[in-house]
Order: structure tokens, then sequence, then C-alpha cells
């Protein structure tokens, strides 16, 4: 029988964990085991509304319980919001291409975060953690709107315990509860303990919160190739063929989502 | 390849054993609303063609189409809308049960837009196995273009109105009949059942046909002088160094965004998975989309890479003649001119390149 490459594997979700207002973290039991390189994506099929296009946010190292951090913003992912234990989901893929960890080894990494765009970062972190003596340190910055927004809030303090790990969270705007740095991510990084000049950047965000980051790694001395930018594209198919998600000669589906701030420099209006 | 002479009035054999084993369509004259002269230059047939199933047609409205049909090839290899079967049920995945077809009239702007399709569908990460299977079990018989439409331009990128691959069966109408290129393990095997009727060409028939095809390249290649298309070699310069020239917003002047252009181009290929709810049970629906339509680049949130018109109509030519170039160092427009026909804004693709040529190579002085 001919593979139809536009059906999904189905999947149960497990639980539900809120973690902010507006952002929810899915763990789902896909039906067959479901093996992703860290940074991969999947198109996520809520049954009678479509599919959105996901990052996995958990340990690529297991495959057989999934977790999609996902915000309510548009009509799949707000009908997946109010979807509960048992339900039924679908699955494509994994698409794209991961995290290029070969290159990130023995090297400071830069890991910056904004909102949700922490999710496909937390995989990456999962991935480096568990193979840490590779890398030569590890430095996430995290920004969000406020305090109420910070998704995996939980995982701060043993994150920050680990050896070679360096982490520090900052909301655009502080309340009473909040005792951490208050300002926008781009403000923090100045200060980061990593060598610039050797050091990669693992960026994803908000476009407008990735350009700026962008501008100011570059400012700092970033190689062009050691800045790695997930992009946001409205992916339909995940297999370059629907010709959704074009930047300049690339699909995002097939070449990204991750790409370098090499490989998109001299494509005009990237942060669009 | 080998080359025969099958009479006029034996043509009809041909289709009916082709129509034997395939779902054959033909061309026949298409019943078309009047259409004005050209504004430029002399005035053209204005007669169009379309394909229809052989079984459904009084055979004695088959035509040899001149031109191009009015449909692009890739209706038949991938339908504006696909039933992908039940969210979930592999089984529910139509298998489709498809008589193999055979495809009339196909030209050879037609066949290099099938390089397009073939990139897209059979190319890639995974290989889209309807397509596959439509593309290796459909027999093309194209022919040449004696005459060319007021719209046609193929020789302005080097695309000859006559192929010379890409095909099962070429035709090439004489005045008392047809030389046929039998070019493939499958039309080979019907031209030994038609021996009949299949007579080796002559070498005055061969080379009638080259001074014919001579004859009909310097025509079109007069007619085009008029609209100054850029040579294919510059395409990609210009839409990359006109990214922020005007002529994009000054020809959306009269675009209704319907997407005539897209869904009627040969080698456009964009779609849409979407699910259908109209029923109870949800179908899985692959539909042509459009790259002028607003939401095309939408995400959730709302954030939209191509939110004004003149920023679609930009994509549209940087999809053509910097995307596919970079990645299979073609451009995806074979000179068809089937958007220029369609068009009720009159918006022309050979306009637009040449403004974006003249721009970029001859830029008006400034004044003042």
């Amino acid at each position: 029988m001919k593979k139809n490459i536009y059906q999904p594997i189905k999947a149960i979700v497990e639980e539900v964990i809120v973690e902010t207002p507006t952002i929810k973290t899915f763990k789902l039991k896909p039906q067959e085991p479901l093996r992703f390189a860290t940074g991969q994506f999947i198109e996520l099929t809520v049954p009678g509304v479509g599919e959105a296009p996901f990052t996995p946010s958990s340990d690529p190292g297991v495959s057989d319980v999934l977790d999609l951090t996902i915000m309510n913003v548009g009509e799949v992912t707000s009908k997946l919001h109010k979807m509960q234990k048992g339900d039924l989901v679908g699955i494509r893929g994994p698409y794209g291409l991961g995290y290029p960890l070969d290159k990130f080894k023995g090297r400071d990494i830069l890991i910056v975060g904004g909102g949700v765009g922490l999710a496909p970062l937390r995989s990456l972190l999962f991935s480096l953690f568990s193979n840490i003596d590779k890398y030569n340190k590890v430095v996430l910055r995290y920004g969000a709107r406020t305090s109420k927004d910070l998704v995996y809030k939980a995982y701060f303090p043993e994150w920050a315990k680990k050896d070679k790990v360096d982490l520090l969270a900052s909301v655009d705007v502080g309340d009473p509860s909040w005792q951490g740095n208050v300002g926008l991510v781009t403000t923090v990084l100045g200060a980061v303990p990593v060598d610039f000049a050797n050091a990669v950047a693992v960026v994803c965000g908000p476009p407008i919160m990735m350009k700026f980051v962008t501008l100011k790694l570059l400012d700092l001395g970033f190689k062009h190739d050691s800045i790695y930018l997930s992009m946001e594209k409205s992916m339909s198919c995940g297999l370059g063929k629907c010709g959704h998600c074009r930047i300049g000669k690339y699909y995002a589906c097939k070449d990204g989502p991750v790409f370098t701030y090499e490989q998109l420099k001299d494509i005009r209006d990237i942060w669009d | 390849m080998e080359t025969y002479f099958l009479k006029k009035e034996d043509i009809l054999k041909f289709y009916e054993r082709i129509a034997q084993e395939y779902e054959l369509f033909v061309p026949v004259k298409a019943e078309s609303l009047s259409k004005p002269k050209c504004e430029c230059g002399p005035s053209l047939l204005t007669d169009n063609f379309t394909l229809k199933k052989f079984s459904q047609v009084n055979k004695e409205d088959i035509v040899f189409s001149d031109y191009r049909c009015i449909e692009p090839t890739r209706t038949f290899f991938t339908h504006y809308k696909e039933d992908l079967g039940t969210c979930f049920e592999t089984t529910g995945l139509k298998e489709k049960k498809e008589r193999p077809q055979a495809l009339c009239g196909v030209k050879n702007c037609d066949i290099f837009a099938l390089k397009i399709q073939d990139f897209v569908f059979l190319g890639g990460n995974e290989v889209d196995p309807t397509y596959k299977a439509r593309r290796e079990s459909t027999l093309i018989i194209s022919s040449d273009c004696p005459v060319f439409k007021d719209v046609c331009f193929c020789r302005a990128f080097d695309i000859n109105p006559y192929p010379v691959e890409g095909f099962d069966f070429n035709l090439t109408p004489l005045s008392n009949g047809y030389l046929i290129d039998v070019a493939t393990q499958k039309s080979r095997m019907i031209a030994l059942s038609l021996k009949d009727i299949f007579a080796p060409a002559t070498l005055a028939q061969l080379s009638g046909r080259s001074a014919k095809r001579e004859s009909a390249n310097r025509r079109l290649d007069d007619y085009l002088k008029q609209y100054q298309i850029p040579k294919k070699e510059t395409l990609q310069d210009i839409v990359l160094s006109g990214y922020n020239s005007p002529v994009w917003n000054e020809e959306m002047r009269t675009c209704v965004e319907c997407n005539g252009c897209v869904f009627i181009c040969d080698t456009c290929h964009c779609f849409l998975l979407t699910d259908d709810t109209s029923s109870g049970n949800a179908r899985r629906l692959r539909l042509w989309d459009g790259c002028l339509f607003k939401n095309f680049t939408k995400v959730a949130g709302g954030g939209n890479a191509l939110r004004l018109r003149y920023m679609r109509l930009r994509n549209r030519y940087l999809k053509k003649f910097d995307f596919f170039f970079s990645n299979l160092g073609i451009q995806a427009c074979c000179g068809c001119g089937r958007c220029i026909d369609v068009c009720p804004g009159k918006i022309d693709i050979r306009r637009i390149l040449r403004k974006l040529h003249e721009s970029r190579y001859a830029p008006k002085e400034v004044t003042g």
C-alpha cells in the first residue's frame, strides 16, 4: 500500500500542564515511538480543525512521550487548549533539521529565549544536559513580558544548580512578586559570561525579539554562522512541497526551521 | 527515437488504439466568450482549446490544437481538490484506482513546466505517491505548435514551440498527415501494434519538419521583439535587484486578487492541507493554494510576511525567478502566457519583467 505522506499517526493526550494563563504543555503519547532530533518540528493535528507546526519541548532521548508547549493564539491552538487527558490528536513528522549539536562541542553556548519560544530551547537544554561534558558552558537568558508569562518556572532551580550552567530570567515589566531582573532580554546580553567570538548563540522567540537579539549579538562579536535562529513561518506540509514557508532560496520546513544568521543575512525582510 | 508518418484520416485509429488502454484526453475548440483584439501588435488567433475525454466527445469535434490548451497540464497530475481520506484512516485513503490517462495536446511549454512539478512532488525528502503514480502511468502525446497565440512567449526563455524530449509520442502536423515521434518503451509497444498505419518517415518529410520548426521559431521571435522580454539569464538578477522597485505597486493597481494567474499557471504548485468538517467525519483535503491570497503566509497570532498586495506580487516573482533558479537552475515560467490570458486586470508578466529589466540596466535619469 502506498504510504500517505500527509497522514498523521494517532497520539493521546496524557497530561495537560498549565504553564501560564495562555500557555499549556501537552504530554502526548504517540501510538508508535516518535524519534526526533532536538530542533526538529512536528505537524500537530487537532481532528476536525486542522494542523499547525510545533517543535517538541521534551527530551529527544525519550521517544514514547512527547511534550508540546503551546500558546493559545489561533484556531488549532484554541481548540487544543480545551483538550483534556485522554483526547485524541495526530502527529506528522518529525520534519526539518535539528540543532547541529556537533558544531556546539567544546564551545560556550548562549541560549536566548523569549516567551513561549523557550519551548524548543528546553528540548535543546535536555540534550545538552545529558552530554554536558562535551560542551564548555551553557548560559540561558530567558525573557518574558511579566513573571506570570514565564514558562517552566519549576525547572529553573534544578537547572541553576547544574554544573557549567548559568541561568537568568528577566521580565519586561516587574511586579511585587518578582524578585529577579527587570528589562528586555537584550539588556542582559552584554554581561553574559561567554567568549563572544567563539561561542554559539541559539535564539527563539517572537520575531521582534529575535531581530533585536540578533543585532545585539552581532554587536557583541558573535560570528554570523554561530547565531542560530528559529524562523516562524506558516508551514503546512512540512515536506518542502506546499510552498508556504519560503525564505529566499530556502523552505523553513525543509532547510530549517533553524537557520544561521549567515544563511539569512542577505535575504530581505526576514523578520516580517 | 523512431519517427513515423501517419495519414490524416488515420488519426482516429491512433486515438482509438490509445483509448483501449488509457483514459484519453483530446483537444477540442473551447466555446469561449468573444475576446477583444490584442491592443498591441497584429490581430492573432484567439481560439481556445481544451482537453476533453475522448470517450465523451463527438469525434468530429476533435481538432489538432495549434498551441497549448486553456488548462495547465498540472491539473492532470495534482487535482485542485484532492481527498486524502479521513484524518487517521490509511484504509480511508482513496486508493487512487484511476485508469491511466493519455494526454493529447501537450505542448513544449507544458513539458517544461512538468520539470518544476516533478522537482516539487518527486524530489525533496518525500515523494508524493499520488503524483508519482499518475506521472508514471500517464502517456504524454505532445505536439508541435505550428502557430502561436498572442500571449505565447516561450521563445523568450529559449523554450521552442516543439518538444524534442519529455513525451511518449510527439505529433508534428504536415499538410497530409502527421509525423509521429516514438520515444519510450510504452509508446513503442503501441506503435508496434499500429504497423499498418505507421509508415516510416521519409527524409523529405523529416527535412520538411525541420523547415517548419525553424519557421515557427522565426515567426515567434519576430512577434516577441515588441515585448522586449529579458533573457532568462537575467531574470534572477532583475527580480532581486528590483526588490524595492515601484513596479510591484504599479502593477498591482488592477489586481482583484482572484488568483487566476496562480491557478492557471503550469508551474505553480502551492497547496494547503486542511480538514473539511462539513460532513460528520472530517476529511483531510489537499487544496491548491495561491500566494496572492492575503492569508497565504499568515501565522497564528496575526503575523503576515506578505501583508500588502505588492509584497505578494513580488513574492510570486521571487519564487519563480529566484527560488527556482537557486534550487533547480531554471525559472518557474514556461512562457505559456496563460496568466496573461486569464487576468481581468490585464497584468502582464512580459511587461513586468521588461520594466524590471529597464530599471536595472537603464535607470531613468533623475531630473530636477
